[in-house]
């Protein structure tokens, strides 16, 4: 187990260095500079040739970008994720700032998809070949093919146009409209209220996905000898399901669970941006336009550790839902 | 069953079974024929015309600027061409497209006889000239997307036939050498997977000079081949052993016609079923993509770059109703194919059926 965690460090470790060195070479391939995509934006920023020099002095892109690389390596070593540029903050308490919002929205996804995913996805097997399972896949299926800034969209022009002036009149975007003065359970629900459509568009999708992958599952598992040997020995029908053949899907499910962690954190930023959510991607895609390399840097090294880590937990959930699997 | 023929014969009959799948695959044929007509259908160039005494198709210009015959950039139609053939050669006679509508500006006042100009701002409702509305600027929705059918069409396939390539390439060489190269081709394919998809497009995007639809759909390729890589290595080290790859190799087949006559043709019914699926994720990201105004500069037309129009104004419904459609249709049209085709090639699946 010991040697098992060290080899997947270090290899992770390899692998996060190639990864930050790449982003890092393109981030500063990009045309312009913090300074340059500041100043574009609002004219009377505009700074004169001496104070641009200055400020690409202080912030070191005067320098080649594999000596930037370096420097930023360093700092991380030393557990320094940089100040971003453009809002003069530390990037750590920028992704603070940030991954509230993001794991509102996405924890609340999660767990409505797993409340959801797995009851369906166990009535769509038991109820195999019946005109309402058929009926409730295809629509599933119609779901997962749907996209998610569509939808968005039209739940934008249904809840936030159509219904404007009615009790059902859902928030456009934003996070919240009331002043942080506010009493807190106003603004709680006030946050609830601007959370709906957001998160219904992050659910369905990976619903529909999710209680699919749970189904074939299932039917894998469902033509196994020793299914039938339950059957034969007595076993009724819900009994099968869940003792005999759910238990043994888990596998599976566990890999899915451990995939779904950077998305968790990570946010999306398509919702986030259509929804003015703020939250992690939209800060990543203000943060690519603004060229502001060390927030940038410090999201993609979060998200490929993440993602790593999220490879491990499957790998770890797989050993220990079945004992068969083992690490070494 | 009762005569078998080969395995893709087989396969076809099953496919052939599935209503949905079939369907499915008509819908793509019929999205092909409308984008190569698509000058055909809308535009406001003759499909054909006679003109001081010759024949010119004008409505090739839709495809490529240069194709538009050169003496009506001579005799100054400046892209107007109804009036101005009737004006400079009364004797001339046209063939119009379907839809007299163009995709890249708005149509004028009496530009076709009799008709008031485009309705523009927040006006364009879908009416009887302008069958899916128009856009701000008064450009017909309609005619924007029959047209920008090819680029939902070459994104897909172009896109895949990239990532197709380059992760059968990958798959097959760590799969069948194993050692060294199989960690190497599985560390690469680890670390691309790692790399955040939407930094790497807006990223190289950003590096070059003037973006075309040519550069998204290489980069989409360049960065969706993990799955297929994956899909393909297990296969090849699944049959790297197998009798038939043994035998190949007793007769004396070197290693790249053991690859690719041997193992790949063995191999290709399960990795085409992901690149099928990722004909439909390439879409959605081409079309999120030009969603978030990352798409191709116009004059390309792009369903995601309608819908980006309709985030200013969302009382314009019909901005968001009919690209929206038209790229769930086409999504969920490849996701089906690709369903239909495993379970058409998969044979643990088909056991299930009986």
């Amino acid at each position: 187990m010991a040697t098992f965690l060290l080899r997947r460090l270090l290899l992770g470790i390899l692998t996060l260095l190639v990864i930050t060195c790449f982003v890092y070479g393109l981030a500063r391939a990009m045309p312009g500079t913090p300074l340059t995509a500041q100043m574009g934006e609002d004219p009377s920023r505009k700074l004169n040739p001496e104070d641009q020099e200055r400020l690409r002095r202080i912030y070191g892109l005067d320098k080649p970008w594999y000596t930037g690389y370096a420097q930023w390596l360093g700092n991380v070593a030393r557990g320094d994720l940089g100040r971003s540029i453009t809002r003069k903050q530390p990037v750590t308490t920028l992704i603070a700032e940030r991954i509230g919002p993001t794991f509102l929205i996405s924890g609340t996804a999660l767990l409505l998809i797993w409340l959801m995913a797995i009851p369906l996805g166990l009535y769509a097997s038991a109820r195999s070949g019946t005109a309402d399972e058929r009926a409730t896949s295809l629509l599933l299926y119609v779901l997962y093919s749907f996209p998610t800034f569509v939808a968005a969209l039209f739940l934008q022009i249904v809840f936030s146009v159509w219904l404007r002036g009615t009790p059902w009149e859902l928030p456009l975007f934003g996070m919240t409209d009331l002043p942080p003065t506010a009493p807190w359970l106003a603004r709680a629900a006030d946050v609830a209220h601007h959370a709906i459509l957001p998160v219904v568009c992050q659910t369905y999708v990976s619903l529909a996905y999710d209680s699919r992958f749970i189904r074939a599952n299932m039917a894998e598992v469902l033509r196994q000898d020793y299914i039938r040997t339950a059957r034969a020995k007595g076993a009724g029908p819900w009994r099968v399901l869940f003792r005999h053949a759910f238990r043994n899907t888990l596998i599976p499910l566990a890999t899915l669970i451990g995939l779904s962690l950077p998305g968790l954190i990570g946010g999306s930023v398509i919702i986030e941006q259509i929804f003015t959510w703020p939250g992690m991607g939209r800060l990543f895609f203000e943060s690519i336009r603004e060229r502001d390399y060390p927030t940038i840097m410090g999201l993609t090294l979060m998200f490929s550790v993440l993602t790593l880590l999220g490879q491990l937990l499957a790998d770890l959930l797989y050993c220990l839902v079945d004992p068969r699997v083992s690490v070494e | 069953m009762a005569t078998s023929g080969g395995f893709w014969a087989e396969a076809w009959r099953r496919y052939r079974r599935r209503p949905l799948a079939m369907a499915a695959l008509a819908f793509v044929g019929l999205l092909v024929l409308v984008a190569a007509l698509a000058p055909a259908i809308a535009g406001t160039k003759p499909v054909l015309c006679r003109y001081k005494g010759r024949l010119y198709a004008p409505c090739l210009g839709y495809f490529n600027r240069q194709w538009e015959p050169a003496i009506f950039t001579k005799d100054r139609f400046r892209g107007t061409y109804p009036q101005n053939l009737k004006d400079k050669d009364p004797e001339s006679w046209a063939i119009w497209p379907l839809v007299f509508q163009d995709p890249f500006r708005t149509v004028r006042e009496n530009e076709w006889p009799g008709r008031p100009e485009n309705p523009a701002k927040d006006e364009g409702r879908p009416s009887r000239t302008n069958l899916f509305g128009t856009d701000q600027a008064g450009v017909d929705v309609f005619a924007k997307m029959v047209h920008g059918t090819t680029v939902a069409l070459l994104v897909g396939f172009v896109s895949m036939g990239i990532a197709g390539t380059i992760g059968i390439l990958v798959g097959a060489i760590g799969g069948y050498f194993g050692g060294w190269v199989d960690t190497l081709t599985s560390r690469v394919t680890e670390i691309v997977m790692c790399i955040p998809t939407l930094v790497l497009i807006l990223a190289i995007i950003a590096i070059l000079e003037k973006p075309t639809i040519w550069h998204t759909m290489a980069i989409i390729g360049a960065t969706g081949w993990t799955g297929i890589a994956r899909l393909t290595r297990g296969e090849f080290l699944r049959l790297k052993n197998a009798e038939f790859v043994m035998a190949a190799r007793a007769a004396g087949a070197g290693p790249l016609r053991i690859m690719l006559r041997h193992i790949l043709p063995n191999a290709l019914a399960p990795i085409l079923v992901p690149i099928t699926f990722g004909i439909a994720s390439a879409i959605l990201v081409e079309s999120s993509l030009s969603f978030l105004g990352f798409g191709p500069p116009p004059p390309s037309a792009s369903w995601g770059s309608v819908l980006n129009d309709a985030r200013s104004n969302l009382s314009m419904w019909w901005l968001v109703f009919f690209p929206g459609v038209a790229i769930f249709l086409t999504v969920l049209a490849y996701n089906l194919i690709g369903e239909g085709l495993q379970e058409a090639t998969d044979p643990r699946l088909r056991e299930a059926r009986k």
